[in-house]
This record gives C-alpha cells, structure tokens and sequence, in this order.
C-alpha cells in the first residue's frame, strides 16, 4: 500500500502573473502576492522537537532545524504577502531574538535571517466554514480584486475603527439583552388586545 | 404587614425576567464565555475538584540484542494531580422607588426599571469578571506608579482598563501583604496613553508601586480567579493549582517569548506558534486562538500583511462581494484573532481553549434566600428604606489542563498613539 505523505502542487503560472499584476513587484522583482499550497510551503523551524506517535504517545525529543509546512491547514491554497527585511529588524536583532538555546546548543528557531524579506501568510483560500476552495480562475480574479481593492483603502483610520467595533459590540449587547428580556415578559407587557374595527 | 407585601410585591415583578439571567451571561464575546462555549464546565462541590495530569510519559524505549541479550526493565507514565476551587462573587444592584415611580404606567415602570438594571448589571457583572480573566490569580487589577491627589497614574500594562467608574477597589502594598484600605472609583480612562484612576479618598498610607484590588479580597497574598496570566504563565517557581511549578519546571510552563519591548513582528509571532508546534506535533496549532489587545490587533493591521480585515470592516459594504468565497477572519498568520480592550495592552496569548474549563458550584443567577430574589433596604431608623436591592452571585474557577498547549509573546511595544 502506497501512503501520501505529502501533496504537494504548485499554482500556474497565470494565476500567479494575475496576482503579480495585482499587487505589483518588490525591490527584487518578485511579486508582492502570491499563491502557494500549503503542503509545497515549508518554513524554518529549530528548537527542541517532542516527536509524538498516532495515539500522541511521546516517541524521542531531538534538537534541530527542520524544514516544516509553514501555514495550516496544510491541504489548502494560501495567499502570502511580500515583507521588506527591515521588518525582521537587523541581522543582529534577528539571531538575538530568535536563537534558542538547547542543551547548550544554539539553534535558529526561525532559521537564516530573510535578507531578501520573506513571504508571510495574508489569507487562507477556504469558505465561511473552513471549507476547501479550488484555485479557479474565478477564485484567483476575486483575490486579485481584493488585493487592488486592499492597495486602495488607507490604514490610517484603523485605530479608531476598531474602536469602533468594540463600541458597536457594546450597543449590539444592549439591544440584545434587551430584546432578550422582552421576551420574558407577556406579549404587549400584558396589556389589553382590542381590535379597532376602523383601523382594519 | 406593608413591609413585608412590598418586598413580596417588587419580587413578583422581577421574576418575569428570572428564567433569562443565565442567558445574558452566557453570549460567546468576552474570553470567560469562549472558555465556557468551547471547554469544559465541570460541577463540583464544596471539594476541591481534581484534575489528574499526566506529567511524564511512561516506558523504556531502545534497541536490543536479539541473539540472547537483555531486554532491560520497563517504567510507567507519571500522574500527578492539579486541585481547584471555586470562588464566589456577587453583583450588587440597588434601585430607588424613585425609578418605580417615575413612568407613567405602574405595571411598566416596575418592569422598565428591572430590566433596565437586570441588563446594566449583568453586562456589568460579566465585565467585571472578564476583567478578572485578564489578572495573575491574586486579584490585582492594576499597578499605581505614582499619586496626584485623588488621582492615580497607572502602570501599563493594564493600566486603567481594569477597573470601572463606580467599582469599590482595595489598595494594598507591592508584595500583596499590606492593605491599605479601600476606596470608590469616581473616574478612570484606560484608552488614553496617561492612564489614571481617580478614587473618592485615597487610602492612608497609599504610594508608588501599591497594587489595587477588587472588593471582597482580604489579608496577605490574596487569591482570586485563575486568569490567563496565571495559566499561561512560564514561571518555574510558585504554584500552581496546588502544584509546585518547580517540581515540574518543563511540564507547566507555557512556552514564551519576551519581544523585549520591541514591536509587534511576524517573526515573533511564528516563534511562540512554532513553540506550540515543536512541542505538542506539527499540525497542533489548528484548535488555537489570538487572544489580544485592540492596540496589538492595531499593530499586526500596521504591518499591512494581513487583507480579509477589509473586507468585514473597512469596507462599509462596498466589498461585499469579494467576501462570498473567503472566510473573512482576521488572522495572526493563520490564527485567529479575539481581541478584547480588556486584555493586556502587551500581550499575544495563543490559547487553546479546549484544554480550558470552569469548575462551577453556583451558574450565574440572582442570590436567593428563601425563593426571594429582591431584598428591601432598611433606614437608619429601622424602617424601610425607599429602595431595595437584589444581587447576581456565581461560584466558579477557571482551570487548565495543559499549560503546554500554548504560548504567549509579552513585552511588546504598543503601537504609537497608546
């Protein structure tokens, strides 16, 4: 019997000059969206590994670097997003907060400093209830507009707008717990029903 | 027997909107209502409940000599067992007759005021407790870091966003020993970056670096609700649910990750992801949530990585359209995200909530003696005071019972204009 380990793919070459045009090119020339399979998407991951069996019985501990897939759920199309490397801080800052020390070893959790930025995840292509989504030509043209419609829409209004919402969540409570507490007490709070002929 | 019919009389009324109480607890938007809605409530008596863990796996693994050699001896899993009880606390809700009277129908005034102060408390009541989510176990609500007048300059994290205008508060000295006394909380500003607390009457005694505590709390080191900061905790030393951290240093530490006060940054995010992975398998973060502060969910915005946020939010409909296939939900590199503005102002936590519970004596209700609900209030003479009284009690604790299936980045910066 032949297991799947891994299923890995790879998206078109269209589909990713679709989102290129999109949300344009890096200082690199590389896209600054693109489409990747969350099996083919492997990232850096160091440290001391706890390895578990199918029953999640504790098989070994190793301490190593691992190439590991970066985003769940793996059987899923990701969207990512092109980060400059000063966001990473400097080389220096990188390996300070990122070396872990393991039995006396140090290891690079996340790996090599992104000296050319790194890719990281800006949405997960699945439906409202985590559904698998297949990367059609359709899907691909609502991530592209949502990408245009995203360069397009300042961020400069972000804190107030979540402040915002919380505001909004407040009022919502109200209305409900309200609502909720009309319906515990008689239709009409137990006044009279009387029908107006005229009004009929 | 007026005194006796009037009270008899106002619990009538209250009792229309008896059977909701529960209800308008119970709404999945603050972190003790998660925790409900996807963990375990477990009843429990006056005892403390157990939670067995196991702390170590158990055989001995390894190759041998087939050819007649020695197999060796075998080991067993080790248990220990983490204890809770529950703590009480109450509501209190005082309505004057003025309230009754002041409508113009007897029968609706009554139910007006009920509901209007049913539904204030308990949003209150819940407040009140999510806040106490947010706390290290002991109560504290924030930290003073210096005194002007009546008016209190709080350290941040939390800064001022524990406490609410009207709450009575305790303050006691920094090693928790001390009280100082209590006083009345006549304003407070948790949004802007000066953070202060203003009381009635400062407590004798009161300096820089005391800690406030809610009501209710007496004598040294107090105990209150098990919050995040004491389950999702990387000490080694102290206890926790009855157990000594330094017996099991590895076992009941959450995995950390100290930004050093420097900005929220995708690397240190997949840092205490990837600690939650390396510990418990590759593909375990998938049960996890972001549970943050509106300023670090700001932050992550500022990064610019994420999109989905725009189309729920920013939007104002107008991209309606480009939400039918997505999800929509903000993510922290594929978690994600619940923010509260009563959460710490520095923190990343990754929970899992299924390994998350409550252990409940008493659900949240109203404090009955007798079937009475409503309670009158006496005069200084001794006859009735023209108001009455009812209260909201719950007996609970909060519980976890693997502090390894999550982490947390803490001392990070908060974005400008906090």
């Amino acid at each position: 019997m032949i297991t799947v380990l891994r299923e890995t793919h790879h998206a078109p070459a269209s589909v990713q000059e679709r989102l290129a045009r999109a949300g344009g090119r890096n200082r690199f020339g590389e896209p600054n969206f693109r489409v990747v399979w969350g099996w083919s998407r492997l990232g850096w991951i160091g440290g001391r590994w706890t390895d578990h069996d199918a029953d999640g019985n504790t098989l070994r501990e190793r301490i190593e670097l691992r190439l590991e897939p970066k985003y769940l759920p793996f059987d899923r199309w990701h969207i990512e997003r092109w980060c400059p490397p000063e966001m990473y801080g400097t080389p220096r800052e990188w390996y300070q907060r990122t070396l872990e020390i393991e039995d006396g070893r140090n290891v690079a959790a996340l790996g090599p400093y992104p000296s050319r930025g790194e890719y990281e995840l800006a949405f997960t292509l699945q439906g409202p209830r985590g559904e698998f989504v297949q990367l059609t030509p359709t899907v691909v043209e609502h991530c592209a507009r949502l990408i245009e419609f995203a360069r397009g829409t300042p961020r400069r209004n972000a804190r107030a707008a979540l402040y915002e919402r919380e505001a909004r969540a407040e009022r919502d409570y109200d209305a409900w717990a309200f609502d909720l507490l009309d319906d515990a007490v008689p239709a009409l709070h137990g006044a009279p029903f009387v029908t107006v002929p005229a009004l009929l | 027997m007026p005194a006796q019919s009037n009270s008899q009389s106002v619990a009538l009324q209250l009792e229309k909107v008896r059977d909701k109480i529960p209800l308008l607890y119970e709404r999945d938007d603050i972190l003790l209502t998660l925790i409900q809605q996807r963990g375990d409530v477990e009843k429990v008596s006056s005892r403390n409940m157990r939670l067995p863990l196991q702390i170590n796996p158990g055989g001995k693994a390894g190759s041998y000599n087939a050819d007649g050699g020695d197999l060796g001896r075998g080991a067993g899993s080790s248990y220990d067992v983490a204890q809770i009880s529950p703590m009480f606390f109450k509501f209190a809700v005082e309505i004057t007759k003025l309230v009754e009277y002041a409508t113009n129908s007897r029968e609706q005034a009554i139910e007006n005021a009920a509901k209007r102060e049913v539904a204030n408390g308990m949003k209150q009541f819940r407040a009140f407790l999510d806040k106490l989510m947010q706390t290290g176990g002991n109560g504290v609500l924030g930290t003073i870091s210096s005194i002007a007048g009546s008016t209190f300059t709080m350290t941040t994290p939390p800064g001022a966003a524990l406490v609410y205008v009207g709450q009575t508060v305790q303050v006691y000295d920094a090693t928790l020993t001390t009280n100082r006394g209590t006083a009345n909380v006549t304003a407070a500003d948790p949004i802007s970056s000066s953070q202060t607390i203003t009381v009635d009457a400062v407590p004798g005694g009161t300096v820089a670096n005391d800690v406030i505590v809610h009501d209710g709390l007496s004598g040294a080191s107090p105990t209150s609700l098990f919050g995040i900061k004491y389950h999702q905790n990387s000490a080694t030393t102290g206890t926790w649910l009855n157990l000594n951290r330094a017996t099991y240093p590895v076992q009941l530490q959450t995995p950390r990750v100290n930004a050093g006060n420097a900005a929220l940054t995708p690397g240190s995010v997949r840092l205490a992801l990837n600690k939650v992975r390396k510990a418990l398998g590759i593909n375990q973060v998938g049960k996890l949530i972001a549970y943050t502060s509106v300023e670090q969910e700001h932050a992550w915005e500022n990064l610019g990585i994420t999109i989905s946020q725009i189309v729920k939010e920013g939007a104002g409909g107008r991209a309606s359209d480009l939400d039918l296939l997505f999800t929509g939900q903000k993510t922290m590199s594929g978690v994600p995200i619940r923010s509260s503005i009563n959460a710490d102002q520095t923190r990343v936590d990754f929970l899992d909530l299924s390994h998350w519970g409550r252990a409940v004596m008493k659900d949240i209700d109203y404090f009955e003696v007798g079937g009475q609900t409503v309670f009158p209030i006496y005069g200084t003479s001794g006859g009735l005071a023209a108001a009455y009284i009812f209260y909201f009690d719950t007996g609970f604790q909060v519980f976890s019972d693997s502090p390894r299936s999550g982490s947390f980045v803490d001392a990070l910066a908060r974005p400008s204009g906090y």
